[in-house]
């Protein structure tokens, strides 16, 4: 016990002695985190040589760094103006554009960068202690188990549709037949393409992303003079450091949401593939089913807020699981670490954090000191981001269409993405006029995909008997909880209903 | 007349339907794309597709007995309208058409700037141009110098990016 307090009271300091590397990494991690096309992976990429040259422990540093970052910063625009930076802010804009609309956007932001730094940073510290019963989840969440958690994400679609549930219903079916496009994972049936090579990976889902929301926002908002609504902008005015204060409060006393909601990004996060879209969209439609007040969501409601944020970096943590204990990369930006590292000659498995304990331990220090200098550097900054807000819609319309079509050209480098996003920008615009909400039709192009390829794996390992989905005890646990948790808000609506009733 | 019997504003579900007629004829041509598929390409296409079809069936149903009963109107003034034109919505429409299809003619950042320019002046009927000049240029410059010098992405590359490369390179 002594040596091992001994161990990572030696990293700490080691880590500490990289702030060099790391403050600099946060505020590039915070840039290309909101900028919906340039995910930590892409710069990641971008910036290779520059990390294969550095030193190992350096280089890890960075990726760490600038993976935490983009994390956060992707929640800012989604916050700020309604485009999430990358699908695993999707849920983000739920409740936090709605605080923004009514001046609340600073503190909105605090909000989020507690939740999301508290959430990363307790997860660590789990990751780090439970780390060689969390690496066999991966073990037992087969393709039958990964089917009900997609559907919790699902779900999602009929809780956002509370208002108008047949509009929602059809918007998030028509986002599962768009997710549909391209070819089968069997034989390579090309399906719904229209005969573009382009669409034979399936919708991309940055063009989807930019275009249901940044394209379309921008032509919605041009109809007033500022995104704020008049209440808003007279908040805004007499803005004050106390609003930073406030969401720093607000976040806090919500401590056990922050722990429970980035506890369900840890998990999801250490299966390969799963993702923080996932995350999110569970953890939001969790955070609504157990709140004492659910119909305050999707109008600003902070834990609306916290549950996607502290799950998304619950999700990072998550990841790092595997890719040490099995080799396994929990997602795209994993896989670059791992290239790093076996460049550099680390071999991974248990072993690692016995030969090379600075490497293996060094990671998740290094992600823990990344989260608190994010809290200590960042969260002052909300006052000042929050002011994007107060720019004219005339001048802040065009620079969101501009940067976010081209944002949706850098992941594949074809034309054809950006011509796909202004479709769906078209598309979304109809769709927000009409009642329809381009997060369902998101969700359905995010997940559908998903939860085709494991349903079937499912049935194919099963020879088509469609009762293998009910064949493994976790799986069947899963779905008793998910049934529960659609039936659970039903019943307590009538309830809460019948005592209105009774009351009158 | 807009106006219900009893005097309420009729919902007016011209707009409403355009999503439910994207939705049934998309299904559609998907599930023509796939008849002659294996099962494995069939299994999802039919599930979700035949719940697509059964809720927009359901929605025309509504809106027609909506129609039929005089609560609801075939208009769609709540989603195309003047507002479109007068608040510069057409224009910037046109402007962003024209940024995509001229971006891998002229380069990120000329075109970029002159996106921006021009749709600003759209939404802003012309004034304060000098302002909007200044703002186009600092945007486009940025993103020059952010995206293409400093990340080296492969943004399109037109006249502007090689008159800068040659210049750095040079010295």
């Amino acid at each position: 016990m002594g040596e091992t307090t001994s161990l990572f009271a030696d990293l700490l300091f080691h880590t500490l002695s990289y702030w060099w590397v790391m403050i600099p990494t946060i505020f590039l991690g915070l840039i290309v985190g909101g900028i919906p096309g340039f995910s930590a992976a892409n710069t990641i990429i971008i910036l290779m040589p520059l990390t294969l040259a550095m030193e190992v422990e350096t280089g890890l540093i960075f990726m760490v760094t600038l993976y935490c970052a983009a994390r956060m910063g992707a929640g800012i625009p989604a916050i700020l103006v309604n485009i999430p930076g990358t699908a695993g802010a999707a849920a983000t804009p739920l409740d936090g554009y709605p605080m923004t609309q009514q001046g609340k956007g600073q503190q909105a932001l605090a909000i989020s960068f507690v939740a999301s730094a508290l959430g990363g940073l307790i997860t660590t510290l789990i990751a780090l202690v439970s780390m060689p019963w969390l690496a066999r989840v991966g073990f037992y969440m087969h393709s039958v188990e990964m089917i009900v958690v997609m559907l919790f994400g699902i779900s999602l679609i009929a809780t956002i549709a509370a208002k108008d549930t047949l509009k929602g219903l059809i918007a998030g079916f028509f986002g599962l037949m768009i997710g549909s496009i391209g070819t089968d994972v069997v034989y390579a049936t090309p399906r719904g393409t229209f005969g573009f090579l382009e669409l034979y990976d399936g919708v991309p889902l940055i063009p989807a992303l930019v275009g249901l929301f940044a394209v379309s926002e921008a032509f919605l908002i041009i109809e007033k003079r500022s995104i704020l609504s008049e209440s808003g902008r007279a908040a805004m005015v007499k803005t004050s450091w106390d609003a930073t204060f406030q969401g720093v409060r607000l976040a806090l006393s919500r401590w056990w949401h922050i722990v429970w909601t980035s506890i369900i990004g840890l998990v999801i996060g250490v299966i390969p593939g799963a993702g923080a879209s996932i995350a999110s969209f569970v953890a939001y439609q969790q955070s609504r089913t157990f709140s004492k007040t659910p119909e305050l969501y999707g109008t600003g409601h902070p834990e609306g807020l916290i549950a996607p944020e502290s799950a998304n970096n619950g999700v990072t943590s998550g990841t790092l699981v595997p890719l040490l204990v099995l080799g396994i990369p929990g997602g795209a930006t994993a896989a670059i670490m791992l290239v790093v590292m076996q460049y550099n000659g680390i071999n991974f498995g248990p072993s690692l954090f016995e030969d090379r304990p600075e490497i293996g331990y060094g990671m998740f220090m290094a992600m823990a000191v990344t989260y608190v200098m994010m809290m200590l550097t960042i969260i002052p900054l909300s006052r000042y981001m929050s002011r994007v807000t107060t720019v004219p819609t005339i001048y802040l319309a065009p620079m969101i269409i501009s940067f976010t079509l081209v944002g949706a050209f850098v992941p594949r480098e074809y034309m054809f993405d950006l011509y796909l996003a202004l479709a769906f920008g078209v598309i979304g615009y109809i769709a927000r006029k009409t009642g329809y909400h381009v997060a369902a039709i998101l969700i359905g192009v995010i997940l559908g995909p998903l939860l085709e390829r494991y349903f079937l794996l499912a049935l194919k390992k099963s020879d088509g008997d469609v009762m293998t989905l009910f064949s493994s005890n976790i799986g069947n646990v899963l779905w008793v909880l998910l049934a529960l948790s659609i039936i659970f808000p039903i019943f307590l609506d009538k309830r809460k209903a019948r005592k209105a009733m009774m009351g009158q | 007349m807009t106006d219900r019997r009893d005097g309420e504003p009729r919902q007016q579900v011209g707009g409403d339907l355009i999503i439910p007629v994207l939705a049934v004829a998309f299904t559609l041509y998907f599930i023509s794309t796939i008849l002659d598929s294996p099962w494995t390409a069939q299994v999802n296409a039919f599930m979700i597709g035949g719940i697509v079809l059964f809720l927009c069936a359901i929605f025309f149903v509504k809106t027609a007995l909506a129609l039929r009963s005089g609560e609801a109107t075939f208009s769609f003034s709540n989603t195309f309208n003047g507002e479109d034109w007068t608040s510069g919505r057409i224009g910037l429409l046109a402007t962003t058409i024209a940024y995509a299809v001229l971006i891998e003619w002229g380069g990120f950042t000329l075109t970029t700037f002159l996106f921006l320019a021009i749709s600003m002046a759209i939404l802003n009927h012309g004034k304060r141009l000098g302002l909007i000049t200044l703002i186009s240029a600092a945007m486009a410059l940025s993103g020059w110098a952010l995206f293409i010098w400093a990340f080296d992405t492969r943004f399109p590359r037109g006249w502007f990016e090689g008159v800068m490369q040659a210049v750095l390179s040079n010295g």
